[in-house]
């Protein structure tokens, strides 16, 4: 079984809700319908209501497999604001989340955060911006954390690690060029995603061009100071480095270069870069030489979970970063 | 609302989200040199500006200011 099959499983395990604000784009429709009906979500149309209806009964779907929120339900609207205004960390006041609350991402954000939506996907019309600033303003960032980042989750084929084909890597699509406190936040983040996407136990390696001092500089001061940041932040996680990549994820490597003690060294699971560059290429690299799936990038930082996708997703890859994140929202309710 | 009565309020509200003493600030200090704030800090001031100037701001825009004198150009502008 394949990793995204393993994940749609445990999504029906316990499916969550997942509010749409793009909910009459026929691509995210679908892909909506489709991980509903399957019994992976439940998902919630924003918008409406007799929009929706009208294309639900066009499309062919069936309406049940849906909820559907009707932004014009003003008791529904006064509610939300009476809760979100009633939340320790809400800085908007009514009159100001009233008039953000216009905007159907920013409204499904308000439902995320008074927990009448687990999730909020979106980016099918909205920009990566619009998400990034709109979870910023509504449902805010993670306490302790200094960024907004993402991983992605890799199967590469052929690759024997310690998760088999599988490795995480951050971030390679969204903080270009973090300073230590910004690295340490993604690699802490990081390790929280993939405990609660995957129920792994979480070995980080920050990666450099040096081993351990095998190299000097600032861009590898960069990485020995965030690797001291995360580690004086979250004892509790397995964050190492500064490492070489196959210092990080080769065992044989790993005993020549390291030679200390190290939970990570050569059989970690999430590799954090130093840099968007790094990152980008990086992915790259694995998809056209290691023939990789690319899973993601997940967003993370927030204080729950908010995704975005690309605007020219097929449904199938929709579908699959839906699911992927409600199994993440899951997992960060029983942490 | 003239632009003092805006400035004024606007060096209060930066003040408090990026825990500076008001003394510190005016018109021409700048929010990624003087004040060296994480996004965090701007959410937290685009808040405060929407609750008490009663006007709508972009993040975006607001995050694209280079000094105080800036952004109250662009609240200015929003009124």
């Amino acid at each position: 079984m394949s990793v995204i099959d393993r994940i749609f499983e445990k999504a029906k395990t316990n499916p969550q809700r997942v509010a749409f604000p793009e909910a009459l784009n026929e691509k995210m429709m679908q892909a909506a319908y489709e991980a509903g009906s399957e019994g992976c979500i439940i998902p919630i149309l924003v918008g409406n209501e007799d929009e929706i209806k009208k294309a639900i009964s066009e499309r062919g779907y069936k309406e049940d497999v849906f909820r559907i929120v009707d932004v014009n339900n003003e008791d529904y609207k006064v509610s939300l604001i009476e809760k979100y205004t009633a939340l320790p960390e809400t800085r908007l006041k009514e009159k100001a989340l009233r008039r953000r609350m216009e905007d159907k991402l920013q409204y499904a954000m308000v439902m995320q955060a008074v927990d009448e939506a687990d999730v909020t996907f979106a980016g099918i019309d909205y920009t990566t911006e619009d998400v990034l600033l709109a979870g910023q303003m509504i449902i805010g960032m993670k306490e302790g954390l200094a960024t907004i980042s993402s991983i992605g989750l890799c199967d590469i084929p052929g690759y024997e690690g310690s998760e088999g084909s599988l490795l995480a890597i951050g971030d390679s699509a969204v903080c270009t060029n973090p300073n230590s406190e910004q690295l340490a936040s993604i690699a802490i983040a990081a390790c929280d995603t993939v405990k609660s996407l995957l129920d792994w136990e979480p070995r980080c390696a920050c990666v450099s061009y040096s081993t351990l001092g095998s190299g000097q500089g600032e861009l590898i001061d960069k990485v020995t100071e965030a690797v001291r940041i995360a580690n004086e932040l979250r004892p509790d996680l397995a964050i190492d480095g500064e490492f070489q990549l196959d210092a990080a994820i080769n065992p044989a490597v790993a005993e020549k270069k390291v030679k200390r003690e190290s939970k990570v060294a050569g059989k970690a699971n999430v590799v954090i870069w130093p840099d968007l560059n790094v990152g980008n290429v990086a992915v790259k690299l694995i998809q056209q030489f290691g023939h990789a799936d690319a899973y993601g990038p997940m967003l993370q930082g927030f204080r729950k979970v908010v995704c975005d996708c690309s605007r020219s997703a097929p449904v199938s890859e929709l579908k699959g970063n839906i699911i992927i994140s409600a199994v993440r929202a899951a997992g960060e309710k029983c942490r | 609302m003239s632009r003092e009565e805006i400035l004024s309020q606007v060096l209060e509200m930066v003040a408090m989200s990026y825990k500076k003493d008001v003394s510190e600030l005016s018109e021409t200090t700048s929010f990624k040199t003087d004040l060296n704030g994480a996004s965090v800090q701007m959410v937290a001031l685009v808040s405060e500006i929407e609750n008490e100037l009663d006007v709508a701001l972009m993040l975006a825009d607001a995050s694209a200011c280079e000094t105080i004198a800036d952004l109250v150009t662009l609240i200015e502008e929003e009124m």
